[in-house]
C-alpha cells in the first residue's frame, strides 16, 4: 500500500498533462477516422504489432522478423495507399471539428428531393446516376470527381445531369446532405449476366455497388426507368414511394434516428475515449518507468554569448562525460544532440577563464536523470583576434651527405600574414615549415613545403596558401685539412 | 638573464674581435670629391653562418650545420664604422633568446664573429640577430643545427 502511495507520489503534473494530451489526440484521430477504410487498416497495423510482440515472446524468429517489416512499412503504405480519404476527411473539416466536437447523428439525407430527382429526370428521359454513400468510404473507388460540397435539392440535382452540363455523364456522390462529387468516373462492372440492353451507365452503377456499400440510383436514358443498385441486387422502381423507402433504408432514417441509436454512438465514443486513454497509459508507463538504466555519453560543449571582439583559443576538453540514467525505451531512444552541455561566456576576460560545470549547464530530454560527470571544471582561453605578417623559415630533418652543404635557402614568400590570437601572435616570430629531409637532397633544387603553424588555431591570412616555396643552392662543401686553417682570431 | 648567462659560458670567440680590414680603400678616395654620398650610420655589408673562421673568412658557409660539427659561427663585416661601438649578436633558438654576445667594433671598418658549441639539444631552427649598440636589428640569419 506505502508503495503504491510512494508510486503515485512521484507522478508529476507534467505526466498528467502528458498523458491526457496524447490521450486526446488519440482520440481525435478515432473521431476523425473512424469511417473509413484508414480507421480499419489502422486497427489492423495495430494487431500486427500486437502480434509481433507476441512472437517475439514466444521465440518464433522468422514470424516475428516478417511481421516487423510488414509493419514498418504500413505506415507508408497507409499514406500512400489512402492519401486521397486522409485528405478528404482533414479538407472537410475545419479546424474547430478536428480539434474539438463529436458529431452523435448522421446529418440527414434528404431523401424525397432525391426521390423527386429521379422521377423528374427518368420523365424527361435524361439519364443520371446518383450514389448515396453508405458507411463505407468511397474515396478508393471513383475517379475524377469534382468536389461540389452543395446541398441537395431537385433542382440542383436535375441541373447536374441536364444535357448541356459538362458534368452531367458522371455520377454524383452523395454524402449525408450534402452532394460531395459531381462528375465522378465509376468502376464498370464485369459481370457476364446482365441485360444486353444495359449500357455503360448502368454498368458502372453496378460496378461501384459491387464494390462498396453504396446504394446507386440509375435513371435510364433509353427507357426512362429507374433502378436502385445495392451490392449485387437490382431492384427496378416505378414508384416514387418505393424509392423513398429503399432509400430510407439505406440512411437509417426510417422516418426518424431513434434515441437507442444517439445512446449506442455515445457509448460508442465514450469507449473509445476510454480504450485513447488506456492505450496511452499503458504507452506511457512502459516507456517511463521501465528498467532503470544507464548509459554514458560524451557531450560536445557549447559557448554562449562569446564576446564578438574575442576568440576561444583553447580550451581544456572539448567534451563533457555524462552517466545518465532512465527507463530502458527512453535510454536506447536518446540520442546525443537530445542532451546539451551549455557554457555562458558573458564575463568572460581575455586569458584563460575558468568554469565549473554543475546540472544547470546540462540539458537533458523529459524522463533523464543525470547520475554523474566529469571534468566539473572547463578552463576557456580566450583572445582577441589580431593579424601579423612573419618570417618563414625552413626546419631541416637527418643529416646532409657529408661532401655538401646548403650554401642557402630562398622562400617564397620569405613572409606571410598569420591570423589568430592576439597573445598567441604577440609570442610567435617565426613560421617554420614541416621538417624537410636531408638526406635525399644532393643537389640544388626547388621543393613545395607546408608549413607547421602551432597551435593549431593559427591560420595563414586570407588569399595565401599554407605552402611555400623553398628554393635550396648546394655547394660541395670544403674538407679542412689537418693542421691548417686556423680561427682568424678569438679573444 | 639566468639562461643567457649559462648559455654565455658555451660561446667560443665571443670576444670578438677580430680582424681588422684596415684598408683604406682606393676606391673611394678616387671619387671625385662631392660625388660620394658618406655614411651616416654603421654599414653592415656582411652576415654568414659559417662552419668557422679561417684566415679571417668564413669557412663552409651554409645554414644547415650538422651538430657533428661541434660548432657554429656568425661572421659580420661593416663597412664603413664610423666610430669605436659595440655591436651586438643575438642567438635565438625557436624564437628564444639563447645568448647575446657583444662585439667591438672599430673604425673605418670592422670584420668580427660570435661562436657557439652544439649540444644534442640544440638541434632545429635557429637566426641570428644582428644589432647595433641601441638594439636596431641590422640583419638576421637563419640556419638549422640538424643530425
Amino acid at each position: 500500500m506505502e508503495g503504491f502511495i510512494q508510486f503515485f507520489r512521484e507522478i508529476r503534473w507534467q505526466d498528467v498533462v502528458d498523458i491526457g494530451l496524447n490521450s486526446y489526440i488519440l482520440f481525435r484521430f478515432y473521431i476523425l477516422f473512424r469511417r473509413t477504410n484508414v480507421f480499419k487498416i489502422l486497427i489492423g497495423v495495430a494487431l500486427l504489432w500486437v502480434l509481433q510482440q507476441a512472437a517475439g515472446y514466444l521465440g518464433l524468429i522468422v514470424t516475428s522478423w516478417v511481421v516487423q517489416a510488414i509493419t514498418t512499412i504500413a505506415a507508408l503504405i497507409i499514406v500512400v495507399v489512402f492519401r486521397n480519404e486522409i485528405r478528404s476527411v482533414l479538407q472537410a473539416k475545419n479546424i474547430r471539428s478536428i480539434l474539438w466536437g463529436v458529431s452523435f447523428k448522421q446529418p440527414q439525407t434528404p431523401v424525397q428531393a432525391i426521390v423527386e430527382s429521379a422521377f423528374d429526370l427518368a420523365k424527361r428521359r435524361i439519364g443520371a446516376i446518383i450514389v448515396v454513400q453508405g458507411k463505407e468510404s468511397l474515396s478508393e473507388a471513383v475517379q475524377q470527381g469534382i468536389p461540389c460540397n452543395a446541398f441537395i435539392t431537385r433542382e440542383m440535382i436535375t441541373s447536374i445531369f441536364w444535357p448541356d452540363n459538362p458534368v452531367h455523364d458522371g455520377a454524383v456522390i452523395i454524402e449525408g446532405d450534402r452532394i460531395a462529387e459531381v462528375g465522378v468516373v465509376l468502376p464498370l462492372s464485369l459481370r457476364q449476366d446482365l441485360p444486353s440492353y444495359y449500357g455503360t451507365r448502368h454498368r458502372a452503377a453496378i460496378g461501384i455497388a459491387e464494390m462498396t456499400d453504396a446504394l446507386v440510383v440509375v435513371v435510364s436514358e433509353e427507357r426512362g426507368t429507374i433502378l436502385a443498385i445495392r451490392g449485387n441486387q437490382i431492384q427496378r422502381v416505378l414508384r416514387p414511394e418505393e424509392l423513398t423507402d429503399i432509400l430510407n433504408a439505406h440512411t437509417g432514417i426510417e422516418g426518424q434516428q431513434d434515441a437507442a441509436e444517439t445512446k449506442k454512438a455515445r457509448l460508442e465514443v465514450a469507449a473509445a475515449a476510454l480504450v485513447s486513454f488506456a492505450v496511452i497509459t499503458g504507452a506511457w508507463f512502459s516507456i517511463t518507468k521501465g528498467l532503470e538504466t544507464l548509459t554514458t555519453l560524451d557531450i560536445p560543449i557549447e559557448y554562449m554569448n562569446r564576446n564578438p571582439a574575442m576568440e576561444i583559443i583553447e580550451t581544456s576538453v572539448s567534451a563533457i562525460r555524462i552517466q545518465l540514467s532512465g527507463s530502458d525505451t527512453l535510454i536506447r531512444s536518446v540520442r546525443q544532440d537530445q542532451v546539451r552541455v551549455r557554457i555562458d561566456l558573458d564575463g568572460a576576460v581575455v586569458g584563460k577563464n575558468s568554469y565549473t560545470i554543475t546540472t544547470e549547464n546540462i540539458s537533458l530530454p523529459p524522463g533523464l536523470f543525470i547520475k554523474s560527470f566529469q571534468p566539473d571544471v572547463v578552463e576557456v582561453t580566450l583572445d582577441t583576434p589580431d593579424r601579423k605578417e612573419i618570417p618563414i623559415q625552413a626546419d631541416w630533418t637527418g643529416k646532409l651527405p657529408e661532401n655538401l652543404r646548403i650554401e642557402s635557402v630562398r622562400i617564397e614568400p620569405a613572409r606571410i600574414p598569420i591570423v589568430g590570437g592576439g597573445r598567441i601572435l604577440s609570442k610567435i616570430q617565426t613560421v617554420y615549415t614541416e621538417k624537410i629531409p636531408l638526406d635525399t637532397i644532393l643537389s640544388s633544387r626547388m621543393l613545395t613545403v607546408n608549413l607547421a603553424l602551432s597551435p593549431a588555431s593559427l591560420k595563414v591570412g586570407p588569399g595565401y596558401r599554407e605552402k611555400v616555396l623553398v628554393e635550396i643552392t648546394v655547394k660541395p662543401r670544403e674538407i679542412r685539412k689537418e693542421g691548417t686553417g686556423q680561427p682568424a682570431s678569438s679573444q | 638573464m639566468k639562461e643567457i648567462t649559462s648559455r654565455w659560458n658555451k660561446v667560443v670567440g665571443w670576444a670578438g674581435v677580430l680582424i681588422v680590414w684596415l684598408v683604406l680603400s682606393g676606391t673611394a678616395l678616387a671619387d671625385p670629391p662631392g660625388a660620394v654620398v658618406t655614411p651616416s650610420k654603421l654599414q653592415l655589408v656582411t652576415a654568414v653562418m659559417c662552419e668557422d673562421i679561417v684566415n679571417r673568412l668564413p669557412y663552409n658557409e651554409a645554414v644547415v650545420f650538422s651538430i657533428t660539427g661541434g660548432k657554429v659561427s656568425c661572421f659580420t663585416l661593416f663597412d664603413p664604422v664610423l666610430e669605436r661601438t659595440a655591436v651586438y649578436h643575438n642567438w635565438y633558438y625557436r624564437d628564444n633568446l639563447s645568448t647575446k654576445i657583444k662585439l667591438l667594433i672599430n673604425p673605418p671598418k670592422w670584420g668580427t664573429y660570435s661562436s657557439i658549441q652544439l649540444r644534442e639539444a640544440d638541434k632545429g631552427p635557429w637566426r641570428v640577430e644582428v644589432t647595433d649598440s641601441d638594439g636596431n636589428v641590422l640583419q638576421t640569419i637563419r640556419f638549422s643545427i640538424t643530425d
